[in-house]
């Protein structure tokens, strides 16, 4: 019986154990201490919240309590005695055609992201929106989504938004802001623009196109810069310009990424990763093997089938002799590259190498010349001419120092936070305030726009009327499906309207006049057309330019750190991106793929590392480079190389917003520029101090029994069944409970272990649907999240290099379920369909049902979680779905709202629920199609046909639960001889 | 010790025990019978309306259909209220100076809508669905009792989750022909099996009417 210490007052919850390698413990693990068996971790392992996590600190004696509960007992008697408060119905005025109160309307717009467009559906619900799909007719989203899709829509509700246009400390006004932009276009056709400075981050859009080269002709001497803070580095030396590779993973056998996140990370993230997972859907057809080299884990080395872990130097030198190998003939010295030559040579045409975003300009040029000599181009991989400026831009640098010359009366900053991207070192603060008159354009009054003269709110891409392009060159509109929350608000087209038109046009003109010029004339309503589908209908994507044959001088980059240096590595964060997303809630606590934090940015090292440098997970160290440096917590990863420190961008905000100001370490203080992804790290200096670090990887887990099935594909094909048989109970015949018949529908979900990536698409998406509420750091640390779904991450191996496995989990709507036998009140029943429903309004918080349940799905509402202070927050819930108070048990109900509104669809037409017609949440966001839903009634429906593979189990199925959610099992597939 | 209670006490302290005993009963029951009185349930009780609306002139004496205001019945979850306009498409030209109708026409005028006060009022965790109520056949009447009868509308029918039960569980009684839904004089056949061949035809999933997720979400 496990011995606690009595309930006390808390002063400080218990920091995670210290780490103590000893021996080797369970083969799946989820964290170090878990790897160790070490004593503290065990006790916080058994119980299913961390220690003292349902215990209330507070001072109060016990006598004192019972006597208030006793007291509150009885006047709750009496407080049903009220009657409910009268309600209004208040209708239309004049009511909108198109709208019916009760059914949403879907409308297609895009979302732009580090300049290139992924197309949205947009459910909205009485003229706001709810939820965002993916668009099945837009080529970069298919109809998936990825987190920042899927969180988007929380963004255009935030209450830190601002708000009114801002002049100095002033309130102001439109017509004064209109006037002052009046007298600015006055004072340059004077000089011809050449005061004029423009700051915007990358675009695409051919509107914007279009005005900047009106802009162009009426200022010729305008200077603009465009910059992302994640821009991805592209070989100059190829094609002599930007080239940009455009990948057809589905001829791809196999696939080499030199620490190129492509599942998770880049404009064609979703394309790759739907690619991807097609040819690793079904072990008996086409199977791709994907070798990964990266510093730091990432999904992708986690769906790696060979993965080597080296220092970004180490990454460069690995190029440079895989392509010596290749090219030459040569073995090469290390058994890696003389395998991986094997194979690619093996695989002639039919192998792809990606080279990672953030590689230098040297592994680019050489994947190029890999994917030439091993014939790939023309068909995995086309390279074809990046996007071209409408007008001339300056570089960055020469940018600043044009601003520190006192060059510029007007400074437009839009789309851009130049002040925090850039370190100190820039003097980007220094030159601007070189500037006569500053306007900072915006959806946040944030570090940049609180240092400009003028504030302007910018539109969400919800509320504005734009264009954009896809990384494959296909336009698409965007079009607003709510109007502007704020009146003030307006959207860079229409500031640049402001300067070049007359009268100042608002955004839907603009973008109409120009599409009525650039459509296809013979498409008919070519307009409607585009703006229904989302893409824009007559125009065929830009064509790819042919690919010469180019031989590339491979030049060693030009500060290669010393090879025993301690080097740093940059990488955008998963959650938060370049910062952009700091102030979105559901983003901060999403728990990142790898790591499974939240609400925090961190050091990460491997374990030699932190050995060496005497640190442990949660140690505050001082990082130095490039002559900044910032403190930042130390995690350790397994699985991260060695010698390296890799750091998240996108934290440290000090002026955004509520959620974001304060949280994490501004990691990009360290470059030394827009363009460094890795570089020496001059110093790591622990400084004593330690930081609690909220991370779910022990949350609700289910105590080391083989929850992952993986086999081989080689033992696959001699077993297919091997995963069924691995199960190690199988579930007795004999059962307490009734048979019962499911005779309409019976649902159940099918989950692929080998597809899924663990992006999180689906938690958020889960969270959007549902009306998931955040709960904060300190809630999260007491592992009182409140995901439905959860993405459990597993590492398997050595605790230096191990292999990593993802494994989303649901409730299982168990046919025979613990926590229905155990709810005193009736909360938690089943239907007669399987469902597990859970009735909020029942619930009395006994917190049984939770205790029972196996998979640990359950969540509980310890404190009023749901926002109800801000009033635009109301405006994202799903009406279709409760908003859960304090004290009530909640967990995945199969989206039983989306299965409600098909039922009554379809028993209105009487016929049917056709399979495929239900989509949950969770299964529509994912670009992998791992989560499919339906009705195993049917032996005909997708979800039925899965079960019957060899490869389905079920998890924990020897308790006997009978989940309806199974899943199939993972199937590797590493070369045979090393 | 001489006692300190007279033996009178006795009878006192009977009485006060029995008196307890009486009111926690009486306490009790007078609750439930107040839980489904009109105080609570709000049958019969007119509310005031910015508008005295009548029922009875408009759908009973005019004999205009339910959809004609309540457009969404038969397609949405929500009923729907008439908007502003809906009510002017007569009013415009119909009594159009009346003061009785002036809160409509300064709705119109002012863009500003009408707050009626909700008469059939379901507590927030309740989903309810019209359009299929409709479409599997059961009558507006049925649940909302004689409308074309009352002058200002007033909830006819208790509309707890016990009613609601007592037709999910056996719905048959209350179902009629897909042409009689909005009759307001309509009233159930005598022979039972006609409810149960029209229940059967419209393959209405008695199993799942009875299941939670049916009406909470």
């Amino acid at each position: 019986m496990l011995r606690l210490s009595p309930l006390s007052s808390m002063k400080s919850l218990p920091l995670p154990p210290q780490v103590q390698i000893d021996a080797g413990g369970p083969r799946f693990w989820k964290s170090l201490e878990e790897w160790s068996q070490s004593p503290d971790f065990l006790p916080y392992l058994h119980r299913e919240f961390p220690e003292y996590a349902s215990a209330w600190d507070n001072g109060m004696s016990r006598r004192r309590f019972l006597k208030l509960m006793a007291a509150s007992f009885a006047l709750a008697g009496l407080t049903s005695c009220s009657r409910q408060p009268q309600e209004k119905i208040v209708p239309y005025v004049r009511r909108p055609e198109e709208i019916i109160p009760g059914k949403p309307l879907y409308y297609a717009t895009t979302f732009s992201h580090r300049g290139y467009g992924k197309g949205v559906l947009v459910r909205t619900e009485m003229g706001r929106p709810t939820k965002i799909e993916g668009n099945p007719d837009h080529p970069a989203s298919l109809g998936a989504t990825d987190v920042f899709m899927q969180a988007s829509i929380l963004g255009l509700y935030d209450p830190d938004r601002s708000q009114t246009i801002r002049q100095g400390n002033d309130i102001s006004t439109r017509d004064a802001f209109t006037q002052f932009v009046g007298a600015r276009i006055e004072a340059h056709e004077q000089d011809q623009g050449a005061g004029l400075f423009l700051l915007t981050g990358k675009t695409t859009s051919p509107t914007l196109a279009d005005q900047l080269q009106r802009l162009h002709e009426r200022f010729p001497k305008l200077s603009w810069c465009s910059y992302e803070p994640a821009a991805p580095v592209r070989a100059q030396s190829i094609l002599g310009h930007d080239a940009e590779p455009v990948y057809d993973l589905s001829k791809a056998d196999i696939i080499v990424s030199l620490d190129a996140d492509f599942l998770l990370d880049g404009p064609a993230n979703l394309v790759l990763t739907k690619a991807f997972s097609k040819k690793r859907r079904d072990p008996a057809a086409d199977f791709n093997r994907l070798y990964v080299i990266e510093s730091a884990p990432s999904i992708t080395g986690a769906k790696a089938d060979v993965r080597w872990r080296r220092k970004p130097s180490e990454v460069i030198t690995f190029t440079q002799q895989l392509a010596a190998a290749i090219a030459q003939g040569v073995a090469g010295d290390s058994p890696e590259i003389r395998q991986l030559a094997n194979d690619l040579q093996q695989h002639r045409g039919r192998g792809v190498i990606i080279a990672g975003d953030y590689q230098p300009e040297v592994v680019h040029a050489l994947a190029f010349q890999l994917n030439q000599t091993l014939g790939n181009i023309g068909s995995t991989v086309t390279y074809q001419e990046a996007q071209q400026t409408p007008i001339p831009t300056t570089s960055l640098p020469d940018f600043v120092t044009a601003l520190k010359r006192r060059a510029a009366s007007t400074l437009l900053i839009a789309g851009a936070n130049p002040i925090y991207d850039l370190s100190p070192a820039w003097g980007f603060s220094n030159a601007m305030a070189r500037v006569t008159h500053s306007i900072h354009l915006g959806l946040y009054d944030d570090e940049t726009g609180s240092r400009c003269h003028w504030h302007v709110p910018g539109s969400h891409y919800l509320e504005a009327w734009g264009d954009i392009l896809a990384i494959d060159g296909t336009p698409s509109l965007l079009q607003p499906v709510i109007e502007p929350l704020y009146p003030d608000a307006v959207s860079l087209v229409e500031v640049i309207s402001l300067l070049v038109d007359l009268p100042p046009k608002k955004g839907y003109e603009i973008v109409r006049e120009f599409w009525q010029r650039s459509l296809a004339a013979d498409v008919p309503a070519a307009w409607e057309l585009s703006l229904n589908k989302g893409v824009v209908a007559g125009l065929s994507p830009q064509a790819l330019s042919p690919t010469p044959v180019v031989s590339v001088r491979d030049a060693p980059p030009e500060d290669l750190p010393n090879s025993s240096d301690l080097e740093i590595l940059f990488r955008p964060d998963t959650a938060v991106d370049d910062g952009r997303f700091a102030n979105n809630a559901w983003l901060q606590e999403l728990p990142r793929p790898l790591t499974k934090l939240t609400w925090d940015n961190v050091a990460m090292i491997s374990l030699a590392t932190a050995k060496s440098m005497g640190v442990t997970t949660g140690d505050v160290v001082r990082l130095e480079a490039a002559g900044q440096s910032v403190d930042a917590p130390v995690w350790i990863q397994p699985g991260h190389a060695d010698g390296c420190v890799s750091v998240t961008l996108g934290y440290g905000r000090s002026q955004l917003g509520e959620v974001a100001n304060g949280v994490g370490f501004n990691a990009g203080l360290l470059r030394s520029s827009v363009a460094a992804w890795s570089q020496a790290l001059t110093r790591a200096q622990a400084t004593g101090a330690r930081l609690e670090l909220a991370s779910t990887q022990h949350h609700f887990s289910m105590e080391g029994r083989d929850l992952i099935q993986i086999e081989t594909l080689a033992d696959y094909k001699t077993d297919p069944s091997q995963a069924q048989e691995n199960q190690p109970n199988p579930p007795p015949e004999e059962n307490l409970y009734p048979p019962f018949a499911y005779k309409d529908y019976a649902w159940a979900m099918s989950i692929d272990l080998n597809t899924c990536v663990g992006c999180n698409a689906c938690v958020v998406a889960c969270q959007s649907e549902n009306n998931i509420p955040v709960v904060g750091k300190d809630q999260v640390f007491k592992g009182r999240e409140m995901h439905w779904i959860r993405i459990d991450r597993y590492f398997e191996g050595e605790p230096e290099d191990p292999a990593m496995h993802f494994q989303p989990v649901t409730c299982m709507q168990c046919e025979d379920a613990p926590c229905e036998v155990v709810c005193p009140v009736g909360a938690t029943v089943h239907t007669s369909e399987g469902l597990n429903d859970m009735v909020y309004n029942r619930c009395v918080g006994t917190r049984y049902c939770s205790n029972n349940c196996p998979y640990k799905v359950r969540r509980f509402n310890f404190l009023e979680y749901s926002d109800a202070t801000h009033p635009t927050l109301a405006l994202q819930k799903n009406p279709d779905v409760t908003v859960r108070s304090r004290g009530v048990m909640e967990k995945c109900t199969y989206c039983v709202q989306r299965i409600e509104s098909a039922r009554i669809d379809a028993q209105k037409e009487m016929r049917p629920i056709r399979d495929g017609e239900i989509v949950t949440a969770c299964q529509a966001a994912c670009p992998a199609d791992a989560i499919v839903f339906g009705n195993i009634n049917d032996p005909a429906s997708r979800v039925s046909r899965l079960k019957a593979l060899p490869r389905n189990y079920g998890l924990l199925a020897d308790l006997n639960t009978h989940p309806r959610t199974t899943y199939l099992a993972k199937v590797t597939n590493p070369p045979t001889a090393i | 010790m001489a006692q300190l209670f007279p033996p009178s006490v006795d009878l006192y302290a009977k009485i006060v025990i029995l008196g307890i005993g009486v009111f926690l009963v009486g306490g009790t029951y007078s609750f439930y019978l107040l839980n489904r009185s009109p105080y609570w349930t709000n049958v019969g009780v007119t509310l005031d309306q910015p508008v005295p609306f009548s029922h009875q002139h408009h759908a009973g004496e005019l004999g205009i259909d339910c959809r004609f205001c309540h457009a969404s019945v038969a397609t949405s979850s929500y009923a729907g209220m008439p908007d502003t306009q809906t009510c002017m498409t007569c009013h415009s030209q119909i009594w159009k100076d009346a003061p009785m109708l002036e809160p409509v026409r300064r709705s119109y005028a002012e863009n500003k809508p009408i707050k009626w006060n909700r008469v059939n009022e379901m507590p927030g965790y309740v989903y309810f669905n019209h359009s299929i109520h409709i479409n599997k056949g059961v009558g507006c009447s049925s649940c909302h009792g004689r409308v074309d009868e009352m002058p200002i509308t007033w909830k006819a029918t208790d509309m707890t989750m016990g009613w609601c039960l007592s037709c999910h569980r056996h719905p048959e009684p209350n179902l009629r022909p897909l042409s009689a839904v909005y009759q307001m004089d309509w009233t159930t056949p005598k022979d039972p099996h006609t409810g149960q061949t029209w229940a059967v035809e419209r393959n209405i999933q008695k199993d799942h009417l009875t299941d939670c997720s049916a009406c909470h979400r």
